[in-house]
């Protein structure tokens, strides 16, 4: 009977036995990676145990953050880091349910979010700093036009109507602006640049500050959403007047026009990544790191500007993936920092990386 | 001169029957323009997938691992090693109950209060977006173990092919005629005997059919295993270990700003669609052997 049966489905059978085949040749090529890994362990000079490290959190980290560890794994071959960019508030979540053995955010965790972590204190690590860019879509009006802080908040509360309004062009003599009605664009989705642009117009707008507020998604006072920074790009290449804003990385990437802002000290700048850098090196900064860098003082800081940061526990519970982990980030706040600018990152400021050592020393592990 | 027959034969015929033949062709031709149309949504997607995705396509896609975000080359190799094993997984979880509940419920418990719950438990289950079945998974299966696993992501999209199996198994085992069985019975045949014997394989070819839509559609979920099985941009050494997926490698690679990353993302889609069509081709075969 059971031959009858074999017989009937001898292809289907075929298939299924050539499946689990590919299975454990694809298992077998797995472990095989694996010793080829272990044997050149022991060549190396940092040898020691196999150790697999598992993060996730902000999507804007991840280009950098795979660039980082790829080359980490080439000198430290035993330490294999998978990063997943599952989205900040994903990140801290994994976190605190401790599945992941650290997280990244763009925004420092909330008060009842690490009173939620399971694993104890957490501490702020900051890795890179990332720059919005405003960016807008005016036919016949050259590259970077000047927007001044009350006028950009102005413009996204519907107070300012018209690219021809007298205080845009105040700001930019010589320019002939449209009479064009502004359209603003912004994120749909929950996003850590939302935050960033929020918490900018919070610090330069009590209105703003009153009224709407700061976070990864506020009640826009109008205009189109956008999903993602390629949402955004496309909300505003698609109808002139509009304004909106991306990622200075997407940004530089996709050759979009972008705005000058003026600083704290009263300076004209463009994004930049220089600009971020400063932003962090003129801040004040506490010892948590944990703090918010728009609208920074210093000549060359550019005002749309926020840390994003590595969070890790600081017991650690697994004694050589708590060794790996505090390598890993020493590693990333020193070498790593070369990877920064190729990829449109801004780097930490010199006079931060010693505080960071500091902070990671008191890692118990 | 086929005019001049057609004429010959139209004259002995009801005078309607030119506006009927008309109207007969009028008809064809909209029936196989709606085939037409309904058709050439399949073609587009598959050619704007072969058009974008096979310049990308080369040995090492399939033979290497992912190379940092927005640089050319490296490949796929983990996330389609990824894929075939959570399908492995899923199915070997999925497919056993989905084909046992179905015979309970065609078999032995046709009408009773409990049949009639699990088929409406089925149908709502068809019904509930897949990332609910992996926020389930994760609250239930990843927390407990303490971290992600490509277990823990066949979990996830077996929960999600149950239900089309066991629809789809059920109907087709329904749909043998009744005569059948009771031949089986006159014959001495013990139930289980005519279940496994005459029942299954009668039903054989709706029933693999109903096992590879189940299959093909977990083979491009990402919603569930984004907190189940979490990706990997390495080789998984066990299935204990976060695993890589094609639909979670498309779907990271389509979002990355970079222009490299969205060529790569174009060529995993065409690797996942070959992929699904392999699957259906093989059960395809295997039940063109059984019909002759």
């Amino acid at each position: 009977m059971l031959a009858k049966l074999v017989k009937r489905n001898k292809i289907l059978i075929g298939a299924l036995a050539l499946l689990a085949v590919i299975t454990i040749i694809a298992v077998s090529g797995c472990s095989g990676t694996g010793t080829k890994t272990e044997s050149k362990t022991e060549n190396a000079t940092t040898a020691g145990k196999s150790v697999s490290l598992n993060g996730a959190g902000s999507t804007f980290d991840q280009p950098l953050f795979t660039k980082m560890f790829d080359e980490y794994s080439k000198d430290n071959p035993n330490v294999q880091v998978n990063y997943q960019g599952v989205g900040s508030g994903a990140g801290i979540k994994q976190l605190s349910d401790e599945t992941v053995d650290f997280g990244a955010t763009d925004a420092p965790m909330k008060s009842e979010q690490k009173a939620a972590a399971k694993g104890g204190e957490v501490l702020h690590i900051p890795i890179t700093l990332g720059a919005v860019a405003i960016s807008y879509n005016i036919p016949n009006v050259p590259k970077e036009i000047k927007i001044a802080p009350d006028v950009l908040v102005d413009i996204y509360l519907g107070k300012i109507k018209s690219w021809n309004d007298p205080r845009i062009a105040a700001d930019n003599p010589g320019v002939k602006f449209p009479d064009l009605a502004i359209n603003t664009a912004h994120r749909s989705d929950g996003s850590g640049t939302t935050a960033i642009v929020t918490d900018y117009f919070s610090n330069v707008s009590s209105e703003w500050a009153k009224s709407i507020g700061k976070g990864t998604t506020v009640n826009w006072p109008g205009g189109v959403g956008g999903k993602g920074n390629p949402g955004v790009a496309a909300a505003i290449q698609q109808t002139p007047g509009t304004i909106g804003y991306v990622e200075l990385a997407y940004a530089a990437q996709n050759n979009i026009t972008y705005a000058q802002l003026k600083n704290k000290e009263g300076k004209w700048v463009s994004p930049s990544l220089e600009g971020a850098s400063e932003a962090a090196a003129k801040s004040d900064i506490p010892d948590d790191m944990q703090v918010s860098v728009v609208n920074a003082p210093g000549e060359k800081t550019y005002p749309i500007s926020a840390f994003s940061w590595v969070i890790l526990y600081k017991d650690q519970k697994d004694k050589d993936k708590g060794e790996a982990l505090v390598k890993l980030v020493k590693w990333m706040v020193h070498d790593g920092q070369n990877y920064s600018e190729g990829l449109d990152y801004a780097k930490l400021p010199q006079n931060m990386v010693d505080r960071i050592d500091k902070m990671l020393d008191t890692i118990k592990y | 001169m086929i005019d001049s027959a057609d004429r010959a034969i139209t004259m002995d015929l009801p005078s309607n029957y030119v506006v009927r033949r008309y109207k007969n062709w009028l008809i064809s031709g909209l029936l196989i323009l709606a085939t037409l149309i309904a058709i050439t949504p399949l073609f587009m997607v598959l050619g704007y997938v072969v058009a974008n995705g096979i310049g990308s396509i080369s040995m090492s896609f399939f033979t290497e691992l992912p190379k940092p975000m927005g640089e050319v080359g490296g490949g796929v190799a983990n996330a389609i090693v990824g894929t075939l094993t959570l399908i492995f997984i899923s199915s070997i979880i999925g497919i056993p109950i989905g084909i046992l509940s179905a015979i309970y419920l065609s078999e032995y418990d046709r009408h009773s209060l409990l049949a009639n719950a699990v088929r409406f438990t089925t149908d709502v289950l068809m019904g509930i977006p897949s990332i609910i079945v992996g926020i389930v998974v994760y609250a239930s299966l990843v927390l407990a173990i303490g971290h992600f696993s490509a277990i823990a992501g066949g979990v996830a999209l077996a929960i999600i092919m149950v239900p089309t199996v066991i629809r789809a198994t059920e109907e087709m085992l329904n749909l043998v005629p009744y005569s059948l069985r009771e031949a089986a019975y006159a014959l001495g045949f013990p139930k289980w005997r005519m279940v496994l014997q005459i029942v299954l394989p009668a039903a054989a070819k709706g029933v693999i059919t109903g096992v590879m839509l189940g299959v093909a559609r977990v083979a491009g979920e990402t919603a569930p295993l984004l907190f189940t099985a979490f990706g990997n941009n390495y080789w998984s050494k066990s299935i204990n270990e976060p695993i890589a997926a094609l639909p979670m490698q498309i779907y990271l690679y389509a979002t990355s700003p970079s222009k490299e990353s969205h060529s790569q993302a174009w060529a995993a889609a065409l690797i996942l669609i070959i992929l699904v069509i392999t699957l259906n081709l093989i059960a395809r075969l295997a039940l063109r052997d059984k019909n002759t």
